[in-house]
């Protein structure tokens, strides 16, 4: 069978065409569109942007580098171009989460100008920190009860009458929205996870911070050395006597 | 400029291949001694054993052909698209949440609806084109994540690799704690045939001599590494064992095959290994057995029902429907097997009517759908170990499987709250995606490093625990819906028992006591269940037995009430212990072909 070239300009229409009554409100990228973003996040050119507008652009840049900084083991979210994936995951969000983020980056300046008297991009590090200690507050909160237990454990021939949960971030994440969060305590939420997966999917995040070394051709994986019968160099571990 | 290869790939050409091959192959093309329907784990071992004997045998699959070259996509890195190996937008996978709470058929739901494909949970960038659309595959009934992929290999081009043996604890459960009732048959008739399974397709593991788990015939195991170690040493201590995991990979090589080479380390077979190193069933099965010149291979065939020789009351053969052309045909053969995975053999068997067979063929008994049982999962629990905190990584993940955790309640002891068992699966080190992260409170340099300060140092373990074989947990067919061939869909009436729902407790509480023991960190549990089906282990709605009143199939997976009629998947299986369920249906589906051929040979059929 042949390997040739996995996408053609006729393939792209074609499912272009195909998604059109689901893909006609989303401006996702066509193949090729796709492939030329992916080049530009590889060769560090200037951003093809979908949604934000280059203030809003750099705004974000700011941002997601005050999440994940540059220091002295590998680039940040800056270089590794999480901004560009924040506006593909716009681009191809439904039209409510992506209103309710933009909306959410509009009140992020506006908490800083109101706090500070200039918008996020101007601020000074230390009042960057203050802010995104704030607005981090919420980020993480115990799941509320789990709701899925108790239906299981219905009678037989009853259904659960709970609220379903919704579709609840830029990553399409299914969950139940928390009311105990503000809408930018939410947004900063959304935006950090949404950071983690763009830079620990980058070249920047696996190879130069992680320093990942798998998904490579290995002749025998090796695993901990106390398993040859020798004390262990990466985790002390004692060889068994 | 680079084509981005996670994008949806040019299937043209296979395809059109796939057209080309059923269009070929008509009702008169044959004659075939044996129809086999499926191609995955089931079908590929039947076809195998029968091509290889000199049997000729047409094997009929509801999808297209596969291209892994093309399809397999190994190696890929995440950035390969700035899509990250997320679902384009016009897909859309269920989420566990959404299992319990969505009203079925799941297509339907007005959440779901506006995506142009809605796939089970297992589908994702890798395996979108092999599962199931849910809008033309429709279930009703109580939540059940049914996972189901239309394409040649079924699931096993994706499959999980864990190769696990059932042993005595399984085949005679009920003489133990008296619920139910056993195996017509014991280990003893299995294990020759697990034997003969391990040598043809390689497995790796270590032998453990543990009753719970039987020993296979091992190819070289896979290691555990650092934080791995520390954990097998610490429940060591506690009387339970934690070992290399046993997976259907060949990690020296099968001289029996040359479509296959041996494990290279990469640790992405989830997605098809490109070498098939893993056990696929179209490059292990399907190609030698092509090459018999005994098989006939047509794609695209959707089969509904198995039909009737009136004058004899065996099996004709059955009626395929074109998935492409809609057209009808009837394939006529001396003996079918059914091999299109226990829930759908099932429904082809339901949908199956006559006058002499009016709730279907086989279902004299009534018992054709009942005894859906498969494994209940969702506790787990996970932490940091702290001897690798803040040191390099090291290269935790090339290897196809991670480590195994025995079953250790009611072996000896008499746990109070239930019956049977659960195993643990799962492992640690540094992982390519950082998914604890996400959990990790804080920004800046503080939470950057703190993410790498705990890569290599995770531990995460998930337990799979026996569902009771109970009659009342049963599937039927729907008597309204219909999928996109016309065909009625399946009614799931399935719930967990109090017996599932105490277990699931106890496993959490023991996840959380291992790991404490072993001094992790930060450890988080989860206690939640998983939707019903979440473990794609179903088995039992056919089940063995001596006695036709209470059984469906005989102890050589034969309808009781038709004799050309065979399962070769795991409908006919009693019970399934917590045992990862591929390595079984392919150990059994030998021994019936073993038995089938005999059949055949003595003109018996």
């Amino acid at each position: 069978m042949p390997i040739g070239p996995a996408v053609t300009r006729r393939t792209a229409l074609k499912a272009l065409a195909a998604g059109a009554g689901a893909v006609t409100l989303l401006p996702w990228l066509s193949e090729e569109g796709l492939a030329a973003f992916a080049e530009i996040q590889r060769t560090q050119a200037a951003p093809r942007l979908l949604v934000l507008t280059s203030a809003q652009y750099q705004t974000v840049e700011a941002l997601v580098e005050a999440i994940i900084p540059a220091d002295d083991r590998s680039p940040g979210a800056s270089e590794a171009r999480v901004a560009d994936y924040i506006d593909l995951l716009l681009g191809e969000a439904p039209v409510f989460l992506r209103r309710r983020w933009l909306s959410g980056l509009a009140a992020l300046d506006a908490e800083s100008t109101s706090r500070f008297g200039s918008p996020f991009l101007q601020l000074p590090a230390a009042q960057v920190e203050a802010l995104l200690t704030d607005i981090s507050r919420n980020e993480l909160l115990e799941e509320e009860p789990a709701p899925a237990d108790p239906a299981l454990a219905l009678p037989r021939g009853e259904e659960p009458r709970l609220q379903p949960p919704q579709l609840d971030t830029l990553l399409g994440e299914v969950r139940h929205p928390d009311p105990r969060r503000t809408p930018l305590q939410a947004f900063f939420a959304d935006t950090k996870q949404a950071t983690i997966h763009g830079y620990y999917t980058s070249e920047i995040g696996i190879h130069k911070e992680l320093r990942y070394k798998g998904n490579t051709l290995l002749a025998e994986f090796v695993g901990c050395e106390t398993v040859e019968g020798r004390d262990c160099p990466h985790c002390g571990q004692k060889a068994e006597g | 400029m680079p084509a981005d290869k996670t994008l949806d790939l040019d299937l043209d050409a296979i395809v059109a291949e796939s057209r080309r091959a059923a269009a070929a192959i008509h009702p008169g093309s044959g004659p075939w001694d044996v129809i086999v329907v499926g191609s995955g784990a089931a079908g590929g071992m039947a076809a195998f054993q029968l091509a290889t004997a000199g049997i000729k045998v047409l094997v009929l699959d509801a999808g297209r052909l596969i291209n892994h070259r093309k399809e397999y996509r190994t190696m890929e890195w995440p950035y390969a698209s700035p899509r990250r190996s997320r679902l384009p937008p016009d897909h859309r996978a269920i989420a566990a949440a959404e299992y319990n709470f969505f009203d079925r058929p799941y297509g339907n739901h007005p959440e779901l609806a506006k995506y142009k494909k809605v796939a089970s949970y297992a589908g994702n960038a890798f395996t979108r084109n092999w599962v199931v659309n849910e809008k033309q595959h429709p279930t009703t009934g109580t939540p059940y994540a049914w996972v189901r992929a239309r394409v040649l290999g079924g699931k096993t081009n994706f499959w999980g690799r864990v190769a696990l043996r059932y042993g005595p604890l399984e085949f005679k459960a009920a003489s133990r704690d008296g619920f139910d009732v056993d195996w017509p048959i014991g280990y003893e008739d299995v294990a020759p045939y697990y034997d003969k399974v391990d040598l043809l397709l390689g497995v790796s593991g270590t032998k453990e001599g543990l009753a719970q788990i039987p020993d296979g015939i091992y190819q070289r195991p896979i290691k555990l590494n650092c934080v791995e170690v520390h954990f097998k040493r610490t429940v060591a201590r506690m009387g339970r064992r934690y070992m290399p995991g046993r997976c259907g990979v060949t990690t020296e090589g099968v001289l029996n095959n040359k479509y296959r080479a041996r494990c290279l380390g990469r640790g992405r077979c989830g997605r098809g290994c490109d070498i098939n190193a893993a056990f696929h069933s179209p490059n292990a099965l399907i190609l030698p057995a092509r090459d018999t010149g005994n098989l006939t291979l047509r794609p695209y065939s959707v089969v509904s029902e198995v039909i009737l020789d009136p004058a004899t009351g065996r099996a004709a053969g059955v009626r395929v429907i074109d998935a492409n052309t809609r057209r009808v045909m009837d394939f006529k053969a001396r003996v079918v097997v059914l091999g299109a995975g226990t829930l759908d053999s099932t429904r082809i068997l339901l949908n199956s009517r006559s006058s002499r067979h009016p709730s279907g063929l086989g279902n004299s008994s009534g018992l054709l759908g009942s005894y859906l049982s498969e494994h209940h999962m969702g506790p787990r629990a996970s932490g940091f170990i702290p001897m690798r905190m803040g040191t390099e990584p090291t290269l935790d993940d090339g290897r196809p499987t991670g480590p195994y955790l025995a079953r250790f309640r009611n072996i000896t002891d008499k746990h109070p709250d239930f019956i049977r068992g659960y195993h643990f699966q799962g492992g640690g080190g540094a992982q390519e995606y950082p998914g604890f992260a996400h959990d990790i409170p804080g920004f800046g340099r503080a939470f950057k490093s703190s993410v790498r300060r705990h890569y290599p140092a995770l531990i995460s373990i998930g337990g799979f625990g026996e569902v009771l074989p109970r009659k009342e947990n049963r599937v039927s067919l729907d008597a309204t819906v219909k999928d996109a061939w016309g065909i009625p869909v399946l009614r799931f009436d399935y719930r967990f028992s109090d017996n599932e729902i105490k277990m699931a407790r106890d496993m959490a509480d023991t996840a959380e006591e291992m790991l404490k023991a072993a001094g992790a960190q930060d450890i988080k549990v989860e206690r939640e269940m998983l939707p019903p089906g979440w473990s794609i282990h179903e088995i039992g709605t056919a089940r063995m037995g001596d006695d036709p009143k209470t059984s469906v199939t005989t102890r050589f997976c034969r309808l009781h009430d038709v004799p050309n009629v065979y399962l070769a998947d795991a409908a006919p299986f009693v019970s399934g212990g917590t045992q990862n369920t591929t390595w079984s249906i392919l150990a059994m589906c030998w021994r019936t072909m073993d038995y089938l051929k005999e059949q055949m040979r003595a003109g018996d059929v």
